[in-house]
């Protein structure tokens, strides 16, 4: 591989680092797969990256690759969770930024997606990043009337997970 | 009540800033590192079951045991079994490959877990070939066993004597160990195969599954 298309590469890499982030932050529960996971996404990024031309933008292309590497390729280490110490960090929240009632929701929302299966969570993600059904089906490889239904069926889970 | 996950929607947005911040040196090693991705893995395992029953033949002892064919008078059977056996693995390598090839992570995820699980089934046929063909053999080898009068001079060295048991008893002694060694031996390896492709792939199964249930 010539030196400029490493260059390149992690240059688009380090520009676009946050949509690995967050699929790591989804997917891992503590600092350690976090950076497992981190590291395989970033493997697979750079073992497809010849293939990129640039039809797409780097970021659109970045997602499928960080997902199917989160829900495919990944194999989940064992270790011991350490949600709260992890999550205290990745979600720190400033308490004046938010009233009391809402930022207890949000905890527990968050706490409801992390529950979520893999192919759940991907969904909850893409819907997030403000993604289409349209680009939601095509990176889950389902039709958009699936994707629509499954969604609706996710706000139901977590809606009965928030209020049981 | 505000729809919960616009909520997080609206936060989630606003989280960027919380997010670690690799340098481009980091990511620069990062990208050099060896993955441990499940289908590296597969390649891994796969490479290794077509290699070492074959390398098996290359220890001395092994080689020198074959003679056991000639002297109970299978040898052609065995030979055929031998030319056979090396045809099929042939073409399993080539369709492995094939397979291999064809797995790309920029293909949408159900595809992409369609493919990896093709290619563990392409080897999960060539599994299942190779303890056919070795229960095949050790049943080829306790029936040469049974049909063979001087059996216990093939098996002595320099015909010492070994036991005072009659002949007989022998004789029907050394072919059941043989064919329950042949029964326990296929078995082992096939739970150790199952166990191991099932654990690596545990996940993208369910996944897999769960996609596939959308589409019903």
């Amino acid at each position: 591989m010539n030196k400029e298309l490493e260059h390149q590469f992690v240059t688009e890499l380090e520009n676009n680092q946050n949509i690995v982030h967050k699929v790591c932050t989804l997917y891992t529960n503590d600092r350690d797969s976090h950076k497992d996971l981190f590291q395989e996404i970033t493997i697979q990024l750079w073992k497809a990256y010849p293939k990129f031309r640039g039809e797409s933008k780097f970021s659109t292309w970045m997602y499928r690759v960080a997902l199917n590497t989160a829900i495919t390729l990944y194999r989940k280490s064992k270790r011991t969770i350490k949600t709260q110490d992890y999550e205290s960090v990745i979600f720190k929240i400033k308490a004046d930024e938010y009233d009391e009632t809402e930022e207890q929701q949000l905890r527990l929302m968050y706490k409801a997606v992390k529950q979520l299966g893999d192919i759940d969570k991907a969904l909850v993600f893409l819907y997030l990043e403000d993604k289409d059904y349209n680009e939601i089906s095509e990176t889950l490889g389902i039709t958009e009337v699936n994707a629509r239904v499954k969604m609706n069926r996710i706000k139901t889970k977590l809606r009965t997970i928030l209020n049981p | 009540m505000m729809d919960g996950l616009e909520l997080l929607k609206k936060d989630w947005q606003k989280k960027e800033e919380h997010l670690p911040k690799l340098s481009y040196n980091e990511l620069y090693t990062m990208i050099w590192k060896k993955s441990s991705s499940i289908v590296k893995w597969i390649l891994i395992i796969s490479i290794l079951e077509f290699t070492l029953p074959h390398l098996l033949y290359l220890l001395p002892g092994i080689t020198e045991s074959m003679n056991i064919y000639d002297k109970l008078g299978i040898k052609n059977i065995s030979s055929g079994l031998w030319v056979f056996s090396y045809l099929v693995v042939i073409y399993f390598i080539f369709q492995f490959y094939k397979r291999y090839k064809e797995i790309s992570i920029l293909d949408n995820s159900k595809e992409l877990m369609h493919k990896i699980i093709k290619t563990r089934k392409t080897i999960k046929y060539y599994v299942i070939f190779s303890l056919s063909m070795l229960f095949f053999t050790c049943m080829v080898i306790t029936v040469g066993m049974y049909l063979n009068d001087n059996l216990i001079e093939v098996f002595s060295q320099n015909g010492q004597k070994t036991t005072d048991i009659k002949p007989e008893k022998l004789k029907m002694i050394m072919v059941g160990g043989m064919a329950i060694f042949s029964v326990v031996f296929v078995a082992v390896m096939g739970g150790v195969y199952f166990l191991l492709y099932g654990l690596l792939l545990r996940k993208l199964n369910k996944n897999y599954k769960e996609l596939q249930q959308l589409e019903v």
